[in-house]
């Protein structure tokens, strides 16, 4: 056989094997994570994202009830195409906090409603859109968390407030895939998700009719998938701020009202203020509370706003809820 | 929440909210069993003869506050990791261990259990103290009046209680106890639904009724939530007395679910006029049987009535000691939606506070039960058909499991109890030709 009949040969072989050779290698299934960056604060923390740390007296709490909606929170481009494969997606949480002087424990718990987007090919992945709703999961908690948050700076009502924050989240289980589903960073069709914690520098102060809030921290995160569209690529620094008039609501009563914007982000470390890899978000935030001591305090508040660099799970739009039973007590 | 009361921080009496938790850990060993066969012609469903070892681990938080006069919304998030006899088949209503799910996993598992709304209209009558507890604010209430519940929580929290037998983190370990075996009640796989239920206590009586959300397909996670369209209605009539002095109470209840299930002279049917609609060749949901010779509810389920009645008496015949019994008829005719195989039940026992030896917070009881499935399921099963736990492809003898149980719960420091069980279970999955299973089990509990 003529060397020049080898070669041909051994290319045909090899250009069969690679027709042959399974799924190809272009097209590669994307994995879920979790999408969502809204990192709320403890119950009783006043700003939806940045905490007011004006914890102080004896034994008091909180309870909280939030709802948040965002759009468009996962949208992936190839530069031609775009894909949306979370379009709308919504989850409810409840917390509770116990204070205590200038101290709080807490715990909250987030459950999915809505989580709904598109399948297909792009980039060369395949990404398969999740779909999510209370009837298909009637129980589920996407993750819990615990946390722990002290204020060391300054007395509660100071112009400049320093303070430390902890939280651990435990992920949440339910039936069928909650990674598929962009809800958790765990192992693929597996009910068990990816434990994470968070570590925050706090700051918070008032200074006569304004009142601002910030955070720097980090969240220390174990699902790091550069390669694939919009994934998480490991830990975190996560940062913020927000600043507001406080308002009496009437000249007699113990009602304030508090408006402002917050702005809030996350970037990966291992990419730090990337386009890609920093998420950025805004809220125009007004909430109305009780100021009384001693007794039961109301306060409802709604965020509006949305992504400000809206990749990395920073949604087009958002809409955030809640109310919350808050006491503290001097005596 | 005492400890909060003793040091002034907490009105234990008039709460405004509470915070209670428990973890349990169950362990549960079964020596190998006798069985002349099992799982044959393609049936998964058949107890294995093998020695296993199961076990359930739960974490729970119950968290109450109240809004406004008479309103109170509770949430319970929970942690459970889990491993059962068999993969939880082989048995119709007489499984191990409470606590088991029909979606554990080793692995834990957070999700919430419940979250629901109460909301309580004073009609006046005497004064009522509520005491302090899990799903339970601290409050004075009328004898008489109505509490409405709506949201996310278990049948159980509202119908079918039983104070002899309690909480059963505390006492009987089997599920037998647990409820009527056979009351096919409306929940997820995890034993949780959404609804409403109406209780309107009149002094001695008391009358509940409630509407609540099947599992969109039998035994699965999700719930079909349309409750005008498909649901189940419970009612329970409920006689508080005292006989001699002591404390008892007789519960009538009643249910009549409306939901999608198959019968089993249908399934049968369905095969004898078409052999191509047997078990191994279901295209819509089903439970995994590889046996083409015979039935299954695949090919016939459609909106359906299931019903029964049952009767629950409970009484005390001396300090600290109780006794209970429980028996309910259901149709036979379906399969079963959300609960256990089977069709017919009875239960009857006696609990014991240790206060008569002068070990006031230990307990201990024994009891019997036993369930029945009907003709139609027995002759289903027969030909090899299975549902969602029993079914060991043959059914020769058929015959009523039996189950005897026997704990005692020793207490330590007012909040932890170590119990030791032993369950005798005659005829698993409905079939005398196996076993009897031996199963003896542990249990460490502590509450706060």
């Amino acid at each position: 056989m003529r060397s020049s009949d080898r070669r041909r040969r051994a290319s045909a072989i090899a250009i069969a094997v690679v027709l042959c050779a399974g799924p190809s290698m272009a097209q590669r299934p994307a994995r879920g994570f979790d999408v969502e960056r809204l990192y709320t604060s403890a119950p009783g923390g006043g700003w939806f994202v940045m905490d007011a740390l004006d914890m102080r007296g004896k034994l008091g709490g909180a309870v909280t009830a939030i709802g948040s909606y965002a759009r468009d929170p996962l949208r992936v481009t190839d530069g031609v195409q775009r894909l949306t494969v979370v379009s709308d997606q919504a989850f409810f949480q409840l917390g509770f906090a116990g204070t205590y002087d200038r101290f709080r424990l807490y715990a909250t718990f987030d459950s999915p409603l809505i989580v709904q987007g598109d399948g297909g090919t792009i980039g060369g992945y395949t990404f398969t859109g999740p779909s999510v709703d209370p009837a298909s999961s009637p129980d589920a908690i996407a993750h819990g968390r615990v946390g722990f948050d002290a204020r060391l700076v300054g007395d509660y009502d100071a112009p400049l407030r320093l303070g430390i924050g902890f939280q651990l989240w435990i992920p949440g289980g339910a039936p069928g895939a909650l990674r598929e589903n962009y809800l958790s960073d765990g192992p693929p069709s597996d009910t068990l998700g990816a434990y994470t914690a968070m570590a925050r520098v706090l700051l918070a102060g008032d200074y006569g009719a304004f009142t601002y809030a910030g955070h720097l921290g980090l969240s220390l995160r174990q699902l790091s998938d550069p390669v694939t569209p919009g994934s998480p690529q490991g830990s975190e620094a996560i940062f913020g701020a927000a600043g507001g008039a406080k308002l009496a609501a009437c000249r007699a009563c113990t009602m304030r009202f508090v408006l402002g914007p917050e702005v809030f982000g996350a970037t990966a470390l291992r990419a730090a203020f990337g386009t890609n890899t920093t998420a950025l978000e805004g809220l125009v935030t007004g909430r109305f509370e009780g100021t009384t001591d001693d007794a039961p305090q109301l306060r409802v508040k709604l965020g509006v706003g949305g992504g400000l660099n809206a990749h990395f799970g920073a949604p087009e739009a958002r809409i955030v809820v809640g109310v919350e039973v808050f006491q503290r007590s001097t005596k | 929440m005492n400890e909060l009361s003793h040091r002034g921080l907490h009105d234990i009496r008039d709460e405004s909210w509470n915070l209670y938790g428990q973890y349990t850990y169950i362990t549960s060993y079964k020596p190998p069993i006798h069985a002349p066969y099992t799982n044959v012609n393609g049936s998964p469903n058949s107890l294995w003869t093998q020695a296993e070892r199961g076990f359930t681990s739960t974490f729970t938080f119950f968290g109450g506050v109240r809004l406004w006069p008479g309103g109170e919304v509770y949430v319970v998030p929970e942690l459970i990791a889990e491993r059962a006899f068999s993969t939880l088949h082989g048995l119709g209503g007489s499984t191990e261990n409470f606590e088991l799910q029909k979606t554990g996993s080793e692995a834990p598992t957070l999700y919430r259990s419940r979250l629901f709304l109460r909301q309580n209209f004073d009609l006046g009558g005497r004064r009522v103290e509520k005491t302090s507890d899990p799903l339970q604010l601290a409050s004075v209430v009328g004898s008489r009046r109505l509490v409405l519940t709506v949201g996310n929580f278990s049948a159980l929290d509202i119908f079918d209680r039983n104070n002899v037998v309690g909480d059963l983190r505390q006492t009987f370990f089997n599920e037998a106890f647990m409820t009527h075996a056979s009351w096919d009640f409306p929940a997820d796989a995890r034993g949780y639904t959404w609804g409403a239920t109406a209780e309107l206590y009149l002094g001695d009586w008391v009358v509940r009724v409630g509407r609540l959300a099947p599992p969109a397909s039998p035994n699965s996670y999700p719930l079909d939530v349309r409750l005008w369209k498909t649901y189940g209605d419970q009612v329970e009539i409920e006689h508080d007395h005292k006989l001699f002095g002591r404390a008892g109470a007789v519960r009538l209840l009643a249910y009549r679910n409306y939901e999608v299930i198959g019968r089993f002279v249908e399934a049968i049917a369905a095969l004898q006029a078409d052999p191509t609609k047997n078990a191994a060749a279901c295209t819509s949901y089903n439970y995994g049987s590889g046996n083409f010779r015979a039935p299954d509810l695949c090919w016939v389920r459609r909106p359906q009535v299931k019903v029964g009645v049952g009767i629950n008496v409970e009484q005390y015949v001396a300090d600290g000691v109780g006794v209970f019994a429980r028996a309910m008829f259901s149709d036979g005719r379906t399969e079963v939606d959300a609960f256990d195989s089977a069709d017919r039940d009875f239960s009857f026992g006696v609990v014991a506070k240790g206060s008569l030896w002068k070990r006031p917070f230990d307990m201990t009881g024994v009891a019997f039960a036993a369930t029945f499935i009907s003709d139609a399921h027995a002759r289903y099963m027969s030909l090899g058909g299975i549902d969602a736990f029993t079914g060991d492809g043959r059914l020769e003898r058929s015959g009523p499991e039996e189950l005897f149980e026997a704990f005692y719960s020793l207490n330590l420091l007012r909040a932890i109890w170590f119990a030791g069980d032993y369950q005798f279970l005659a005829n698993p999955a409905y079939n005398r030709d196996r076993g009897p299973e031996h199963v003896i089990s542990g249990r460490f509990h502590a509450e706060f």
